[in-house]
């Protein structure tokens, strides 16, 4: 993939995004209306606004992990809306990092095997992945529970182990829906230090949030508001 | 280490036991051809027609020489090999008027 | 560029581990396809070995056999019948036979007594002379110099001399013979003289045989010909019937078992649906999971199909064949103690193959179909 030379604009440009769920039927959900938006490279940008207004589909069609029905999603300039599944899966791999609202760990699997699977599919030296895993959990403090089933991790530890699956390919996009909605007041300070840790290594962090103590942050570079599927306003 | 090789060294080990398993086959074929030729010989030398698997009645004995309609009537307690056969009772004169067997130190 | 083998064997390693979830009962499931394909592959192994003994054994039974048949029942052939059979162009020798059962009160056995022919020299016994199979002397505790004692139903007392006790490696087919002298036999069964069991006939050239069985039969109305082909279909029929009837039972095991691993995988939990979707969310392509559920299948299935061959092998031609013996024993009280040559037929086994790897593979693959092609945003709902 082509990368645009930094300063050329964003790395995310959305361009009269529609989400339709259930389309052509009396079911019929428009979750996202129109949105147009360039998220910038290098920051941390969240977006807020309550439940239903469309954040966590914006979110998906950003990550590559849906299709607008209309309109087009360009990433470092390229066309990605239009790409055939198999192409969107690469490109979802290889760009982004995603740390799920329920953190959705494979239960049953060690913290170590969860940590790794978003590698499989690469399939690079098995020594080397683990070692990169270990790498991971030990610089987000889990080290010692790496081959502890899932299960067996608090709130907090679940969350830093969804974190470093997120990473374990080096992603330039890390990409998290309400991370804090599971966390009490000290985790979601631990959580915003890793955030601020994953911008010092110059990735892009995008984030879902109806909590003030996310976008009150100073690591916030712009927040989004959304309401009914819409775009309402946009902070610096 | 790691379970895929734990498992690719299991079906590997499985398909040298069964390509082990050709293998004898194939070296015992001079080991048995000694075996089959003397029982060929005695078969040639005494005329015999039939293998000895099931030795209860002639129908079972001598499948080859049997003639068609006699199943089963050379063992007193034999039953009948015709489905008509579970319609009509044994023989009133077989032990207690009724079916069952005798275990070999009875009979002695 | 990822080699394509190092990313199977990471789909190996993630449906292993899956799979070491309910650790007790896979394991269970894999116990008991291991022990289907075992019982399916022991009866292949042993029907198709068996079936090669008879043929190769069998390929030297006299060429063509007549027997006497009265009110279409068997009867005994008269005399007369031999030199009639005699006169035939193309008949090389006619030999009447003497060969029928006993049954032996004190083990509740069936024997086969036989005089044996002209030209058995070394089987040859002389009055008061005998020659047994290996289960009859088994059977009774006899030994080679002991005495053959045997009491006809009429009262009649047979008391021979075991001159020797046929070897084991033919007790396929010797095992509950008795070889026994003319004037004995005769005497035993009050059987009067110019009357055979049935007559062995031997041919000058084979491929007359029909010809001469057509002018036998116009010579002698009442007789009923058995050829040497007749007796190598009688077993190829009683083999496949019986093969037949053991691989039809099995396979109805094995179509069952697939039935049940469809209906296990096809209630796909909302768990395992929702696994599927958190492999795609992060960068699984749907090919990935489904060439990850057919390891699943394919190692199962793989798996039991080499482990229960293997051990049919085993079973079969190291121990005998062992747990189908009451089987094939039925109300035999003598049953034979023989080896079968080694074989194994690799159309079966490939057949065996596709029966077993196939189906359970396609049952726990298809379920999942629909599941691995769904968006990969379920998982934000």
């Amino acid at each position: 993939m082509t990368t645009t030379p930094a300063g050329a604009g964003g790395m995310i440009e959305l361009k009269d995004v529609t989400k339709l769920y259930n389309e052509g039927r009396p079911n019929e959900v428009r979750a996202v209306a129109g949105a147009n938006l360039v998220v910038e490279r290098d920051k941390v940008t969240v977006f807020k606004g309550p439940s239903g207004s469309g954040k966590t589909t914006l979110l998906s069609i950003v990550g590559c992990l849906s299709r607008p029905t209309t309109g087009r999603v360009l990433l470092d300039g390229e066309l990605v809306s239009g790409l055939p599944e198999r192409f969107l899966t690469e490109v979802r791999r290889s760009t982004f990092g995603f740390v799920f609202q329920r953190f959705n760990l494979v239960r049953g699997l060690t913290v170590i095997d969860n940590v790794m699977l978003p590698a499989y599919p690469l399939a690079p030296p098995h020594a080397e992945l683990r070692e990169r895993a270990l790498a991971r959990l030990d610089a987000l403090g889990l080290a010692g529970k790496a081959e502890m089933p899932v299960e067996h991790l608090s709130g907090g530890e679940t969350q830093r182990a969804a974190i470093a699956r997120a990473l374990i390919n080096d992603p330039k996009i890390v990409i998290a829906d309400e991370p804090t909605a599971n966390l009490d007041t000290a985790l979601t300070e631990r959580f915003l230090e890793i955030v601020a840790e994953l911008r010092a290594e110059g990735r892009t962090v995008l984030m879902t949030s109806h909590d003030p103590r996310i976008w009150q942050s100073d690591l916030v570079d712009a927040v989004v508001e959304m309401r009914d599927g819409r775009i309402v306003g946009e902070f610096a | 280490m790691r379970r895929s090789s734990l498992a690719l060294a299991l079906v590997a080990g499985l398909t040298v036991a069964l390509l082990g398993a050709f293998l004898h086959a194939a070296s015992s074929v001079g080991e048995t051809a000694a075996r089959l030729e003397e029982t060929r010989h005695l078969v040639a030398r005494l005329g015999l027609s039939d293998l000895t698997l099931f030795t209860e009645a002639r129908y079972t004995r001598h499948p080859a020489m049997a003639d068609l309609h006699t199943p089963f009537q050379d063992h007193p307690m034999a039953f009948e090999h015709f489905p008509s056969g579970t319609l009509v009772p044994p023989p009133a004169h077989l032990p207690g008027g009724e079916l069952r067997i005798v275990p070999a130190e009875d009979a002695r | 560029m990822t080699s394509p083998f190092a990313r199977q064997r990471y789909l190996i390693d993630y449906t292993l581990a899956a799979l070491g979830r309910r650790r007790g009962k896979n394991a269970g499931l894999l116990a008991i396809y291991t022990l289907v394909v075992f019982v399916l592959a022991s009866a292949m192994l042993f029907a198709s070995a068996i079936r090669f003994e008879s043929t190769a054994v069998l390929a030297d039974a006299p060429e063509l056999t007549v027997q006497e048949l009265v009110m279409g029942r068997h009867g005994l052939l008269p005399a007369d019948h031999l030199d009639k059979l005699s006169a035939i162009r193309g008949v090389a020798t006619v030999e009447g036979r003497l060969w029928g059962y006993f049954y032996d009160r004190a083990n509740g056995a069936n024997y086969t007594l036989m005089v044996p022919g002209r030209d058995a020299a070394e089987y040859s016994v002389g009055p008061g002379e005998a020659i047994i199979g290996e289960g009859l002397a088994r059977s009774r505790g006899f030994k080679e110099g002991g005495a053959l004692l045997l009491v006809s139903q009429t009262g009649k007392l047979l008391k021979a001399r075991i001159k020797s006790v046929l070897s084991n490696d033919s007790a396929l087919v010797s095992s509950d013979l008795a070889l026994i002298s003319e004037v004995d036999y005769r005497r035993f069964f009050e059987l009067p003289d110019g009357v055979y069991t049935d007559a062995a006939v031997s041919i000058r050239n084979p491929r007359e045989i029909a010809k001469i069985v057509e002018k036998a039969t116009l010579a002698l109305p009442s007789a009923r010909f058995v050829t040497r082909s007749d007796i190598a279909r009688t077993y190829e029929s009683l083999f496949d019937w019986r093969e037949g009837l053991l691989v039809a039972l099995a396979a109805a095991a094995i179509l069952a078992f697939a039935i049940f691993a469809a209906e296990k995988a096809s209630g796909l939990s909302a768990e395992e649906a929702r696994e599927i979707g958190i492999l795609k969310a992060i960068g699984w392509d749907t090919t990935d999971i489904i060439a990850m559920k057919l390891w699943e299948g394919g190692l199962v299935s793989l798996g039991a199909f080499l482990l229960g061959t293997v051990l049919a092998y085993i079973h079969v031609f190291l121990f005998a064949a062992g747990l189908f013996e009451p089987v094939l024993k039925g109300w035999s009280v003598l049953y034979p103690d023989f080896a079968l040559a080694p074989r194994i037929d690799a159309l079966q086994l490939a057949t065996l193959f596709v029966l077993t790897v196939i189906p359970y593979t396609a049952a726990t693959l298809v379920p999942i179909w629909r599941t691995a092609v769904t968006d990969p945003d379920e998982v934000m709902r």
